[in-house]
């Protein structure tokens, strides 16, 4: 059972199970430059995974360890199961019924987040996500933002006030609302809604945020604003962005992974995948060659 | 699965200005080429004409060095290379600057060479010969490197760097000793001191073509190495 308090964000998610041993480690040639276990927020070990009850597996045994305080991107062409992985971390895919991790383990944290005493939905409380298109709620500014922390029980007016300042200055949007926080947040605009659903996401104070291509329904300007916020929150959160701009991977992220066709190509340095990846796939794929 | 020829991009006009690019590195490569034979080979026959054609001609270079960091520049701006492309990209515009700055030698020494021509006999000309095929044949691998992607030439190049400074160092040491014992033509010979000295920055710019052909090659920048 997931014992994550809202007054102790900072609390595990459970009490760690015993690890099991790593049945497939991450090779040399697709993680040359793997990131330790002690350095490690989230371990994906040996991780399959079906959409149709184990028939196929659009994620073929993934093990890479994605570090805490560091921004981590995943690319591929489409269709490669970097999005899949992404709600892998934090159950968003058990929303779909014939869904399964069919081998491996996910910890964050050292809990196994499939276990069965794990609630999915303490789990996104620690693992918040913003998606491609902003969502705001068809409510104010200020609820937007509020609607985590009431839904964890927190009524107090003055306590709600300081949480949702400190969440809009966050995410670098205060200056904008703070004079219509009444408004209706669907009144902003594309960029100022995408940073509001940040700012919901992050008003809960999880330790992971997951973006789904977060800035590929906004204009350069917009999206030069949420990367800036990007690098600004990768002070406290840990960050997993999927991204299909290439540029904007190399801009945003510490760590870059490569899938392709349900497999992790290649995972190391952004820097290295960008300049000299170790796998001519990789090389073909960032520089234009297919996809 | 990927391509077929993995070495085609989805686009193919970027494919089509990578090359190009390359071509016109090979182009300004050849113009340099024939800059520093024209430079050493007008002093060595006595031909102060062909010395003032590599001077004329050095524009044409000057506007080939316009062309391809125009061409590299648009390169980098309109399809964002990524890894080998990259360093293609960015390497060709450090090529092609050491390429400028041999041709800009290959003037010096023109010039040089018309004032001992004009000056008077200086029978000393010829002992820049050895220097000058060395490197000479520097600046053709350097070339044959770039145009091959052969980064083991390349790195022979950096230890061939090593011949031409010792050559370099030895005319150093007996041009002015000649002066101190009564040379015939000390103009001539400071000149052919300076000639040295441009043919030595001409072996170091075709090391530094290797470095960049590595580069490109491998990502290892091994530069001040």
């Amino acid at each position: 059972m997931v014992t994550t308090s809202p007054s102790d964000p900072m609390t595990e998610l459970a009490t760690p199970v015993e690890s099991p041993a790593k049945a497939s480690p991450s090779t040399k040639a697709n993680n040359p430059n793997p990131i330790a276990e002690q350095d490690a927020m989230i371990e994906i070990d040996d991780v399959s995974f079906s959409y149709d009850m184990g028939k196929t597996n659009v994620l073929k045994n993934i093990s890479f360890n994605i570090p805490a305080g560091k921004v981590t991107a995943l690319i591929g062409p489409s269709g490669c199961g970097k999005s899949t992985l992404l709600r892998c971390l934090n159950r968003m895919n058990d929303l779909v019924d014939t869904s399964k991790v069919t081998t491996g383990q996910i910890r964050i944290m050292g809990q196994d987040i499939n276990a069965h005493d794990v609630d999915p939905i303490e789990l996104r409380k620690q693992v918040g996500m913003v998606f491609q298109k902003y969502n705001p709620f068809p409510k104010s500014i200020y609820e937007n933002v509020a609607y985590g922390l009431r839904i964890q029980g927190i009524k107090n007016k003055a306590r709600l006030d300081e949480a949702v300042e400190k969440s809009l200055q966050r995410a670098a949007l205060w200056n904008e609302v703070k004079d219509r926080l009444n408004s209706s947040a669907l009144g902003l605009s594309g960029g100022q809604q995408q940073r509001l659903c940040i700012a919901r996401t992050i008003a809960v104070n999880p330790r992971i945020v997951l973006m789904d291509e977060p800035c590929s329904a906004l204009d350069p300007i917009a999206t030069a604003r949420i990367e800036e916020l990007i690098a600004e929150l990768q002070e406290e959160f840990t960050i997993v962005i999927v991204t299909h701009n290439m540029q904007q991977a190399t801009r945003v992220s510490d760590r870059t992974a490569f899938f392709y066709l349900g497999e992790l190509i290649e995972y190391d340095d952004t820097t290295t995948i960008f300049g000299n990846p170790s796998v001519t796939q990789t090389e073909d794929y960032v520089s234009g060659r297919f996809g | 699965m990927p391509p077929e020829e993995p070495s085609q991009h989805i686009l193919s006009s970027f494919d089509a200005e990578l090359e190009q690019l390359r071509i016109d590195l090979i182009q300004m490569g050849n113009l340099v080429l024939r800059a520093v034979d024209g430079s050493v080979n007008g002093l060595l026959t006595r031909d102060i004409e062909r010395c003032s054609d590599v001077i004329d001609d050095d524009e044409l270079i000057d506007q080939k060095q316009k062309e391809i960091d125009s061409r590299g520049m648009s390169i980098l701006l309109r399809y964002s290379p990524m890894a080998s492309d990259f360093r293609a990209a960015v390497s060709a515009l450090s090529v092609c600057r050491s390429l400028e700055r041999v041709g800009d030698h290959a003037v010096n020494i023109s010039k040089s060479s018309r004032k001992i021509l004009k000056h008077g006999e200086c029978p000393e000309i010829g002992l820049v010969k050895p220097l000058f095929e060395a490197t000479r044949s520097q600046l053709v691998k350097a070339l044959q490197a770039y145009t091959n992607a052969d980064s083991l030439q390349a790195l022979e190049i950096i230890e061939g760097d090593k011949k031409v400074d010792k050559l370099h160092k030895k005319l150093s040491k007996a041009l002015p000793a000649m002066v101190d014992s009564g040379g015939s033509d000390v103009k001539g010979i400071l000149h052919l001191l300076f000639i040295s000295r441009f043919l030595e920055r001409i072996g170091d710019l075709a090391a530094s073509i290797g470095e960049d052909v590595v580069f490109i090659s491998s990502a290892e920048d091994i530069r001040h190495a």
